[in-house]
């Protein structure tokens, strides 16, 4: 099996469902001539044309608008928003028209909307988001996060073949500092399927994206058993992942990158209170970022996303408790 | 098209953020004739002032809100009736209620709350959960006044003391780790722990508690095994060669959930006997084709076993009953629960028919036929599986023999019925002379709650319902 | 100063016949605004009468305008019509009595009553179901282009807008995208003066808002909307334009909304003698009297085409009253597509 970054694991998911289905094209700003801003469709032009890898004018609006109406008419978008955080310019066709019409009136709304996201690298308020939690609240949509480069790739197909609108969160600090190995062939990992990145007895950190890592170094300090569950998608996020994984822990700790009120988290330490209280030894423990904007100083940033020393903190008090 | 039933004209919704009218003039009086589409009144609201068509043609029988009166939008102004031809309006309500408030519930299998574990010492102040919990008060105890839930339950299925366990945690607490390792270090106090329980539970039952039975024998109770060994390390990503995945559906997740609490909620045993049902299979020949033609309802061998059980449950309220909350649970009335499986093996779920001390058996015949054919056409209302006090079922339709079924929570007990099959049977007459007889046997199991029925107090129901059934004579209906 | 241009009325049915219509096409467009304003007035009663729930919308001085466009439109075309566009429907054939059955929020409606109102779309028909956020549906109108476009497809997307609409950001990346890439749309903007309480000299600053087409790259006309030949000829035009690779028009069709913004709203900031006046310009009576002059309507056939679509929506409505209320239980389903709901026409 090749070893690829994150960032060449999605590019080859794209470019092999490209290849496959003639239906498939990707349509953003400077994705065709420039590669995309994080490159992740160099090259992806020459090989398909101008018509299939689509520079957009500066129109977030009419990428996603656009994106909808391809998608009615039967093909499959794949749209970039540049950054994740000028998602906010498209809340409206995503919101109001993609996540609603199936339900609505019946005609599915197959696209894939690519969001880098995340900070760790000082790009401030308006390049470092994680809205991930914005778009879970929203029946009909589906949120992807995958942290490995297996599931990048894996995931990406999977968004493209699915016929609801997929939101898909790449982690903007993986992208090529995690590398791994990545089958060559086509393959899909399920949405809504949660992974163990790590197996542990003591104690459970609910997480994913770039949060995987973080979970995984905090553990190694920590003098315990820790088992991580990689959520891989937040909505539709797999419950039963997690419950089975605090009925055999009874202590866990939800860790996200976003700021902590309504963060997503929240949700999952709801749902493990009624359904799983009479498992837990421990109340259920949140890490995540403060209720600010992303802040670009580096030693602001580094106060704002949840750092390794963090979480071992809440990890011994947790498996102390 | 007449206008058969008397048609509403209603106070109209004018606007969305609207919620009241006001009438102003009413251009037709009780007894005038009226065309549908014809103005029938004028009104006026906060957005706008307008007339209302009549909805219907007819005579206006009833006036109920005079002009100047404001109402609620929906609130019924005047009733036209008649026998005029309607026009093209047709005599619809115009207000359909709206429905019901349940929202649909994706799990629809039968789930109610397991009952929580008696937490032997409470203490509500302590339910705070901060990281760092106050120091221990008393040095002679481990110090804890809170027990986290997982040790309360595992505390209440093995009768252990938590104050009696040494913890680790944080200020002394006592972990799951603690309270497991105390278990099985033998440390268990479960017969001393049970007698203030038992004591506890004499205060007003209806019916008068089953006479003292001898402690029980030790039950095949598995070992503790509060949080069973789950799969959530495995990656169920892909199948392997030859298999295929398939997702769970709702009920499926909502039954295998519940099943698993059972187990792990109730002390599980079962006990079996074997009935003559010779009786039963005559008189079931004899009244079959009076509730046929008569009722148009099969009176199955499972009505007369609900028609016995119900009898015999009054006697041993305990398998009627429900340990909820360190209490004992008895009741004056029966709600029969019947496993039913759904079509293609999509699940099963379990109607109860209400009140089935009401019902004879006839009643039973017809109250089981209702809730099966509900439940095959999916036709069954949250409140048709809620509440039930005991459950039959019935794998008996396929020959089987004998069984050991599951407990419905909160229940204390299910009754299984297998199949009637003719069988050479020893029966002593009158004189005490043996002989070898073919009789219509069948095989019923008992299978009880060990925490709250004794295995005397369950054998004896059996026998009960046994002789009910041998007994059964033409008039007992 | 005006950059657009402005249609010239149109002339007799030798005329007409050069555009592509015969008689037959000229008496169904008739049938097709009767038919449009029945079911508005139908639906405006059965709404007086508390059998619709929510709020109620006509569009009433646009009937020739959304009648004309579709007829414009080919079978494979496919538009995504507004609030005030229901004789788009009519005419791309959605049948009233599920129009009424979709006012009462009825099971037979299509959208089931899970949307009410005009919100809805038989995408067999080639309609794209709006949402009340009005200027959403041009990029998404945009979008459908795009796809025809890109499978070199001879199809084109209508775009419907109201005036009050184009005030919004969507109306000008959706343009201005088409216009970049020439894409086969055609943008109608329905100007009826009033975007709720709030006049033109409120909403934009140019002479017309088909001015705006030029500062995108591509035509726009101004044309009366209450002539239904005038629009179909100049919907056509731009519809065959773009099909031939011509790039997007800027339609802009001027009427007045003859109603309140909604049935709740008695439109009191409207000028008496604007609909005084416009009344007089009536788009159905126009359309008739035209017919009369020039096509030899004749009494003996005005009733019975009346009559028959008075038939129509009397049948129409008894059967949408027979129609099941919705089964709350079915509330949870269809959140997420499933790959069968992919077996559409236009995914096959």
């Amino acid at each position: 099996m090749p070893e690829m970054t994150y960032l060449q694991a999605i590019s080859d998911g794209l470019r092999q469902e490209m290849r496959r289905d003639k239906r498939v094209f990707v349509i953003g700003e400077d994705v065709g001539v420039y590669g995309g801003a994080f490159k992740v469709t160099l090259g992806f032009q020459e090989e398909f044309g101008s018509w299939r890898v689509i520079d957009a004018p500066l129109s977030e609006t009419a990428i996603m608008g656009g994106a909808t109406g391809a998608a009615l008419m039967g093909l499959r978008p794949v749209a970039e928003m540049q950054f994740a955080d000028f998602v906010s310019c498209a809340w409206d066709h995503l919101v109001t028209v993609a996540a609603k019409q199936r339900w609505r009136v019946g005609t599915p709304v197959p696209i894939v909307l690519r969001l880098p996201s995340g900070g760790g690298f000082s790009g401030g308020p308006f390049h470092s988001q994680n809205p991930e939690s914005s778009f879970a609240h929203i029946p009909g949509l589906k949120c992807v996060c995958p942290s490995t480069p297996e599931d990048a790739k894996g995931l990406i197909i999977s968004a493209i073949e699915d016929p609801s609108p997929v939101l898909f969160f790449e982690h903007k600090h993986l992208y090529r500092r995690i590398k791994g190995e990545v089958p060559e062939e086509r393959y899909t990992v399920p949405i809504g399927k949660a992974r163990i990145h790590h197996e542990g007895t003591d104690a459970t950190v609910v997480t994913w994206g770039a949060m995987v890592y973080t979970a995984e170094e905090a553990s190694s300090q920590v003098d315990a058993s820790i088992e991580i569950v990689d959520l891989r998608s937040v909505m539709p996020w797999d419950k039963q992942a997690v419950l089975d994984s605090v009925r055999k822990t009874s202590k866990v700790l939800v860790l996200h990158e976003d700021t902590r009120t309504g963060g997503f988290g929240g949700e999952i330490a709801a749902t493990i209170a009624e359904e799983a209280f009479e498992d837990l030894d421990a109340p259920v423990r949140r890490i995540a970022a403060p209720d600010t904007p992303v802040p670009f100083s580096p030693a602001l940033e580094k106060a704002f996303i949840p750092q390794v020393d963090d979480v071992v903190r809440g990890l011994r008090e947790l498996v102390e408790y | 098209m007449a206008t058969g039933t008397a048609v509403d004209v209603v106070m109209p919704q004018m606007g969305v953020s609207v919620s009241e009218g006001t009438i102003t003039k009413w251009l037709k009086q009780a007894g005038d004739q009226v065309e549908a589409d014809e103005t029938l009144l004028e009104i006026s609201t906060d957005k706008v002032d307008t007339e209302v068509p009549s909805p219907a043609s007819g005579v206006v029988t009833e006036i109920l809100v005079p002009e100047g009166q404001t109402v609620d939008v929906g609130t019924v102004l005047a009733r036209i009736g008649g026998e005029a031809p309607a026009a093209e309006t047709a005599a619809a309500a115009p207000a359909p209620p709206e429905p019901q408030g349940e929202r649909p519930e994706p799990d629809a299998a039968p789930s109610e709350p397991a009952p929580a574990p008696a937490a032997p010492e409470p203490a509500p102040a302590a339910a705070q959960a901060a990281p760092t919990p106050a120091e221990p008060d008393d040095a002679t105890t481990n110090g804890k006044a809170f027990v986290s839930p997982v040790v309360a339950r595992i505390a209440g299925e093995h009768g252990v003391d938590p104050s009696k366990v040494p913890g680790t945690g944080t200020g002394g607490r006592v972990t799951k780790r603690d309270i497991l390792a105390f278990i099985e270090g033998g440390e268990q106090t479960s017969i001393t722990a049970r007698e203030p329980a038992e004591a506890v539970a004499a205060p007003a039952p209806a019916a008068p508690p089953p006479p003292a039975a001898p402690p029980a024998p030790a039950a095949p109770v598995p070992a503790a095994a509060p949080t069973p060994a789950t799969v959530a390390g495995q990656e169920q990503a892909a199948p392997g060669a030859g298999e295929t995945l398939e997702p769970m559906s709702a009920m499926r997740r909502g039954i295998a959930e519940h099943m698993r609490r059972s187990l792990d909620t109730s002390a599980h045993v079962t006990s079996a006997i074997e009935v003559d049902m010779t009786n039963v299979v005559g008189v079931r020949g004899k009244v079959k084709r009076e509730f046929e033609q008569a009722y148009g309802v099969n009176p199955t061998y499972l009505a007369f076993v609900a028609r016995a059980t119900v009898d015999t449950l009054r006697d041993y309220p305990y398998v009627n009953g429900e340990l909820r909350d360190g209490q004992i649970v008895t009741r004056t009335y029966v709600n029969l629960g019947f496993a039913v499986e759904l079509a293609d093996g999509k699940g099963l779920i379990v109607p109860v028919v209400k009140n089935a001390e009401t019902l004879n058996l006839l009643g039973m015949a017809k109250g089981i036929a209702d809730i099966a054919a509900r439940a095959r056409n999916k036709q069954l209302l949250p409140d048709d599986v809620a509440g039930g006090t005991f459950t039959i079922t019935n794998p008996g339709g396929y020959g089987t023999f004998h069984g050991t079924p599951v407990i419905s929570q909160p229940q204390a007990a299910i009754l299984g019925t297998y199949a009637i099959v003719k069988r050479p049977w020893v029966i002593t007459d009158h004189d005490g002379t043996d002989s070898i007889a073919i009789r219509s046997m069948m095989n019923l199991t008992l299978t009880y709650d060990h925490r709250l029925i004794d295995g005397a107090l369950a054998g004896r129901f059996l026998r009960d319902l046994r002789e009910r059934l041998q007994t059964w004579g033409e008039s007992d209906y | 100063m005006a950059i657009a241009r402005v249609a010239e009325p149109p002339g007799s049915l030798q005329d007409v016949r050069e555009w592509g219509l015969d008689r037959e096409d000229l008496l169904q467009m008739y049938r097709n605004m009767l038919i449009t304003r029945g079911v508005e007035e139908r639906g405006h009663i059965l709404y007086r009468q508390g059998k619709i729930p929510g709020s109620f919308y006509t569009g009433r001085g646009n009937e020739a305008s959304s009648v004309a466009v579709a007829t414009a439109m080919r079978p494979d075309d496919v538009g995504a019509p507004l609030h005030r566009d229901m004789g788009v429907h009519i005419t791309r054939g959605v049948e009233p009595w599920r129009i009424f059955a979709q006012y009462m929020g009825r099971a037979d409606g299509p959208t089931r009553g899970r949307d009410g109102n005009v919100h809805m779309a038989d995408v067999r028909l080639g309609l794209i179901a709006m949402v009340s956020h009005l200027p959403a549906m041009l990029p998404v109108a945009v979008g459908a282009a795009l796809a025809f476009r890109i499978r070199e497809e001879h199809r084109v997307a209508i775009a419907w807008t109201g005036e009050g609409a184009m005030a919004r950001g969507d109306a000008h990346e959706g343009m201005n995208f088409a216009g970049v890439r020439r894409l086969p749309v055609v943008f109608i903007c329905d100007n009826n003066q009033w975007a709720y309480s709030t006049p033109t000299h409120l909403e934009y600053a140019v002479d017309h808002l088909a001015d705006r087409a030029a500062a995108y790259g591509f035509d726009g006309v101004v044309v009366d909307g209450t002539d239904i030949l005038a629009v179909y000829r100049e919907a056509k035009r731009a519809i065959e334009k773009a099909r031939d690779g011509g790039g997007p028009t800027l339609i802009e069709c001027q009427t007045l909304r003859m109603e309140g913004h909604a049935v709740h709203d008695d439109a009191f900031y409207v000028p008496k003698e604007l609909f005084e006046q416009w009344a007089a310009r009536d788009p159905l009576e126009r359309f008739r009297s035209w017919l009369r002059s020039n096509a030899e309507l004749a009494d003996a056939e005005e009733e019975e085409i009346g009559s028959h679509v008075k038939r129509l929506l009397n049948d129409a409505l008894q059967r949408a009253e027979e129609s099941p209320q919705p089964d709350p239980a079915e509330l949870l389903d269809g959140v997420y597509a499933a790959p069968e709901d992919l077996d559409t026409p236009h995914h096959k």
